[in-house]
């Protein structure tokens, strides 16, 4: 329980002691990041031993805050753990020379801690919490330089995206606590019938938009306007990750019509983004697009059936990608930028970090025995096994040529250029990317001990598998080293490197609408304001005649409504076309000249008003007491 | 002791004694009005300490008042009632540390400032239909001449037309507590929510004309349009007062009167209560997405989360299912404690960026940030619970209202709709007025001083601890809601 705790509260409060110090915040972040890493050892070593650590603490009534450490959850906090440390150590370095390093370094252990409270929740409502508070997080971290041009509106564009997917998180868990009385994660599990499978439309939903899964993808090239260490973390092992987690955790859950669905959008995402990552002229954006296409293949593994094939493709993707990120961070201090053009011949400077890159690269393309080499074959087994298969299995190989492509031409910019001035070292940098880098080569021969620990051991598939798998990738990267995109892409070249925006994207599809909305509102708002004061001022009018003429006894009868009417009658004197506007400030006016002082007539009112209010109640409570006499 | 009468009547007194003391200097009225609302809190901690019973009121005090008629003195509290008390407490608290800047006839602002607190107290705790309806009108007239004396540019016409409108709004009312009156022979709440004394059409008289009453109050749509006038004329601490404490009367009276009094009817009526609700969601959600007054776009925002609160209500009463009765008037209860805190707060700040630069527009700011962190941080923290981030002070609210909403009447929940739109609202604002790059104009702007930050701190650290840990102030609700008779 104590591991459990510490493996949240070590990043927290590091992070509180960061904002309340506001000094040292590299030694900080580290030693919050060391903690957290030590805590989520301890799970991991802890399940291993087919132990499940859980804790629960209060929150509302019937509903606490549940953490549980299953295998598959200490799992993956094992990787957040590893490659937030990691990321960290070179933040260090890349972010040396920044000024507010405090509200950097806190911000991104606030990060680490939501998404530890993410994939350790055991209940629905921490899960929701943790997964808003990431976007919370990655809002501040994509916003760091807020005073730079499209800043803001990148930060903004990532949190209502991912909020508005959300919104299919929130009413999923509503469906399934409702259903099962509870709001716990492992029970909801077992539910079926309609009501889960509406439920878990709405969850790939939320899914699509965490993991920037078509047609929500927009969002996540643009979130580069962040620092790199950044995207290094969200793109790797958090953020993005969360989507595909959820659809892991809740993969026993789907019914068959929503797991063909989630492969299917997985598939279609890994060839779209990974034709817009082959058109991308920026390498922060060319990465980032990779990560939609890379998610796509985890869908594409969950929809076939083998969440574990997704679960190892996420392990590798996490280190591989961070790898890249971290390079192209190096790149960028460098080159003063990221794009393509910028960057030629980048990697020649420093043969160090370009061979790093080129392995993670490689990794990613599927080159044996790199990490992702055995998890895409397990992803290409799933879709070649699954009843599926005609539909995913060329999405998935299509999706991993565009893999190997995307790379190789990213690597051939890199190494293909003038080398230009021998550049300083960076020795933290290269730590954290170095680590990261020998995780992404070995990882893959600790797969078999994975699965066995969680119990889900994945059949080794026949040749024919590997085989596909080594030759997609090979033959994507031959393709993109030597092939310029332009050539390659043909007409789809345009609208890839425009993002495949269906329908004028996000913006034409809902915020021009919800901004017409608006309008119509603020329109209906002066409408509704005009006649609500003409119907009050006419019955104003009205009652006031009434009372002149009306006896004494009708008098005091409406007294209430007199002292009203008398204002507006009063008021109506001064009308003549002049409208509702001119009476108030000609009533005002008479009002202020009568009296002989602005704070007299002020404390005289309050008096009168009291008076006033007195002698209604007065005579309501008259009007009671002669209630038994009438009635 | 009878706390709860000293508690509500201490400041009334206070201002009394500020009229007849011989030095009414600005300084002698706020030490004044800080000391009396600081007592007044501390008080209500005490009472708080007290604590509330399951199943019915507790601390009542009770004198004869007009024994012929049934009517008298009686004041208590449930699980309900306490956590608007203490909203209520705190928020006059801070207004008046807020409000010492204020030098412009300072002992009449402080008078009326003080007898809004026991009007609102009074509001709260009376047990009897008369004297609630005494408080809840005196409320009226001191917030009027608090707009009108003490607001911006346009204040004659935003109190008159604030005064108009609630004042017509609060006659169905009367009417219907002396319906309730007629029926039952006394004026004691107690019985009318224990006996509910109406049937059949008289109770569903009586329950369009309290609706009226409390749709005005709270505001519910169609008939908010006072509340975005009032609020962007009002000076600082009128509008936290208006949308922490005021607003509240709306939506305390629904449950209080409106569900325990006449349960039946607001069973059948349900199904439209929850329409109005939805469409006060949305509606007002949408409509502050039009503004670019930042005080505008906060009113209407109030009106976005009020509408929460009528779901919940409207829920609580359509369902046959305990559990999420229950959860639907917990939710319901909080998100008006939530959104006094939140929405006090953005007042506050938004008050302190106009004590600075005089204007509430968000396009003529930017950058802001870097020059007023403690300002920006804030504003953007309490967006951010605004708009329902988990781990601040909605989420737990609306979480409730939601689930239970789902659970009952389902095709409610496109009210979820306006979460996202809130999102986006919010996330424009900070980024017109903290982000992007530095307008030159306010480059000498000063960060918040020590007495702005004695305000805003309680604020923040209440929103985060209402959000992570909400067991301390729900529990309270929950004891009552769950024996909620009606």
């Amino acid at each position: 329980m104590t591991i459990l705790v510490l493996t949240l509260l070590g990043p927290l409060l590091a992070a509180l002691a960061m904002f309340t110090l506001r000094r040292m915040p590299e030694v900080l972040a580290l030693t919050g990041a060391v903690f957290g890493f030590a805590g989520a050892l301890g799970l991991f070593v802890a399940v291993s031993d087919g132990v499940v650590v859980s804790i629960s603490l209060p929150f509302l009534p019937d509903f606490p805050i549940r953490l549980v450490a299953s295998p598959l959850t200490a799992t993956l906090s094992m990787v957040v753990a590893t490659v937030a440390a990691m990321v960290l150590i070179y933040a260090a370095g890349y972010m040396r020379k920044d000024p507010e390093r405090v509200r950097f370094f806190g911000t991104m252990l606030l990060f680490v801690t939501a998404m530890q409270a993410l994939v350790l929740s055991g209940d629905w409502i921490t899960l929701l919490a943790a997964w808003e508070m990431m976007g919370f997080a990655s809002y501040l971290l994509i916003g760091f330089w807020y005073g730079r041009a499209g800043v803001a509106s990148a930060a903004m564009r990532a949190f209502l995206y991912t909020r508005s997917a959300d919104s299919g998180l929130y009413i999923g868990v509503f469906i399934l606590i409702g259903m099962s009385g509870t709001s716990e994660i492992a029970v909801t599990l077992i539910s079926t019938g309609t009501p889960t499978l509406v439920a878990g439309v709405l969850l790939l939903v939320a899914a699509m938009g965490k993991s920037a899964q078509v047609p929500l993808q927009d969002w996540l090239m643009r979130a580069m306007a962040g620092p790199t260490p950044v995207s290094a973390l969200l793109h790797s092992a958090t953020l993005v990750a969360a989507g595909a987690i959820l659809l892991i955790r809740t993969a026993p859950m789907l019914p068959d019509g929503v797991l063909l669905v989630v492969g299917i959008v997985g598939g279609i995402t890994a060839v779209i983004t990974g034709l817009i990552a082959l058109a991308e002229r920026d390498l922060k954006r060319l990465l980032a697009a990779s990560t939609g296409s890379q998610y796509g293949l985890m869908l594409v593994a969950i929809g076939a059936g083998a969440p574990i094939a997704a679960l190892l493709h996420l392990i590798a993707h996490a280190a591989i990608k961070s790898s890249l990120f971290l390079g192209a961070g190096v790149f960028q201090h460098d080159r003063d930028g990221t794009g393509l053009e910028t960057l030629a011949g980048a990697g020649r400077a420093r043969p160090g970090i370009f061979a790093g890159f080129a392995i993670a690269a490689l990794a990613l393309a599927g080159i044996p025995p790199l990490a992702a080499f055995f998890s895409k074959d397990a992803i290409i087994a799933a879709a070649l096994d699954s009843t599926a298969a005609p539909w995913l299995l060329p999405l998935a190989l299509a999706g991993s040529v565009l893999t190997g492509a995307y790379m190789g031409r990213a690597l051939n910019v890199l190494w293909d250029g003038d080398a230009g001035p021998v550049q300083v070292p960076v020795p933290l940098m290269t730590i954290g990317m170095g680590i990261l880098v020998a995780l992404a080569t070995g990882l893959g021969l600790g797969f078999g001990a994975l699965e066995h620990m969680l119990g889900a051991e994945i059949e080794k598939p026949g040749w024919i598998v590997p085989a596909m798998g080594l030759a997609v990738g090979l033959a994507g990267l031959i393709l993109g080293w030597f092939v310029p995109p332009a050539r390659l892409l043909g007409p789809l070249l345009t609208p890839a490197q425009n993002g495949f925006a269906v329908a004028g994207g996000m913006d034409g599809l809902i915020l021009r609408p919800a901004l017409a909305i608006a309008a119509n509102c603020e329109a209906m708002e002066q409408r509704l304001l005009r006649a609500q004061v003409g119907t009050v001022r006419r019955i104003g009018l009205g009652t006031a005649q009434l009372a002149e003429h009306a006896d004494a006894a009708l008098f005091a009868f409406s007294l209430w409504v007199g002292q009203l009417s008398m204002r507006l009658g009063l008021a109506s004197k001064f009308t003549d076309t002049n409208g509702i506007d001119a009476a108030i400030f000609g009533f005002v006016q008479r009002m202020i000249a009568a009296g002989a002082q602005a704070r007299r007539l002020q404390s005289g009112f309050i008096h009168r008003e009291l008076a006033l209010t007195a002698i209604g109640i007065a005579l309501i409570v008259a009007g009671l007491l002669a209630a038994p006499y009438y009635s | 002791m009878p706390l709860l009468t000293l508690a509500t009547f201490l400041p009334i007194l206070g201002g009394l004694a500020l009229i007849v003391l011989p030095n009414r200097s600005a300084r002698v009225a706020h030490g004044m009005s800080i000391a009396v609302t600081g007592v007044v809190f501390m008080l209500t901690l005490v009472i708080w300490s007290r604590g509330t019973i399951a199943g019915g009121f507790a601390q009542i005090e009770e004198l004869a008042w007009i024994p012929a008629i049934g009517a008298a003195y009686r004041l208590g509290l449930d699980g309900l009632s306490l956590p608007l008390v203490l909203l209520t407490s705190l928020l006059f608290f801070l207004s008046a540390i807020y409000s010492a800047r204020i030098s412009d006839r300072a002992p009449s602002y402080v008078v009326l400032m003080l007898m809004l607190e026991t009007a609102a107290l009074g509001t709260f705790m009376a047990l009897d239909g008369l004297l609630f309806y005494v408080f809840f009108e005196v409320s009226l007239v001191g917030m009027y001449f608090m707009i009108a004396g003490w607001g911006y540019e346009d204040r004659q016409r935003a109190a008159l037309m604030f005064f108009i409108y609630t004042l017509l709004g609060s006659l169905p009312l009367l009417l219907a507590i002396i319906g309730l009156y007629l029926s039952s022979g006394t004026f004691d709440m107690r019985v009318w929510i224990d006996m509910p004394p109406l049937t059949g059409i008289a109770a569903m008289l009586a329950l369009i004309a309290m609706l009226f009453t409390f749709a005005v109050k709270i505001p519910a749509f169609p008939v908010h349009t006072w509340l975005p006038a009032a609020h962007v004329q009002a000076p600082t601490a009128g509008s936290v007062i208006l949308a922490g404490v005021m607003l509240k009367f709306g939506t305390y009276g629904l449950v209080r009167f409106a569900l325990q009094m006449t349960p039946e009817a607001f069973a059948q009526a349900g199904q439209v209560i929850l329409a109005v609700g939805v469409v006060s969601a949305l509606y007002g959600a949408f409509a502050a997405l039009a503004q670019s007054d930042l005080k505008k776009m906060i009113a209407y925002t109030s009106i976005n989360h009020m509408g929460y609160v009528v779901m919940g209500v409207a829920v609580a009463a359509l369902t046959v299912d305990l559990r999420i009765r229950t959860i639907a008037l917990d939710g319901a209860t909080l998100q008006m404690v939530s959104h006094g805190l939140v929405t006090g707060a953005l007042f506050f700040l938004l008050g302190m960026l106009q004590d600075r630069a005089h204007s509430r527009d968000m396009s003529e700011f930017g950058g802001l940030l870097g020059r007023v962190p403690w300002l920006g941080w804030s504003f953007i923290l309490m967006a951010f619970a605004s708009l329902g981030l988990p781990g601040l002070a909605h989420f737990p609210a609306e979480f409730q209202v939601f689930l239970a909403t789902l659970n009952t009447a389902p095709w409610a929940i496109i009210a979820i709709l306006a979460i996202v739109v809130t999102a986006g609202l919010y996330l424009r604002a900070i980024a017109a007025v903290f982000l992007g790059s530095e307008n030159e104009k306010w480059l000498e702007m000063r960060d918040l001083d020590r007495r702005e930050k004695l305000v805003i701190v309680p604020l923040l650290i209440l929103t985060v601890l209402v959000g992570v840990a909400p067991s301390w102030l729900i529990n309270m609700i929950h004891t009552t809601m769950e024996s909620l008779s009606f």
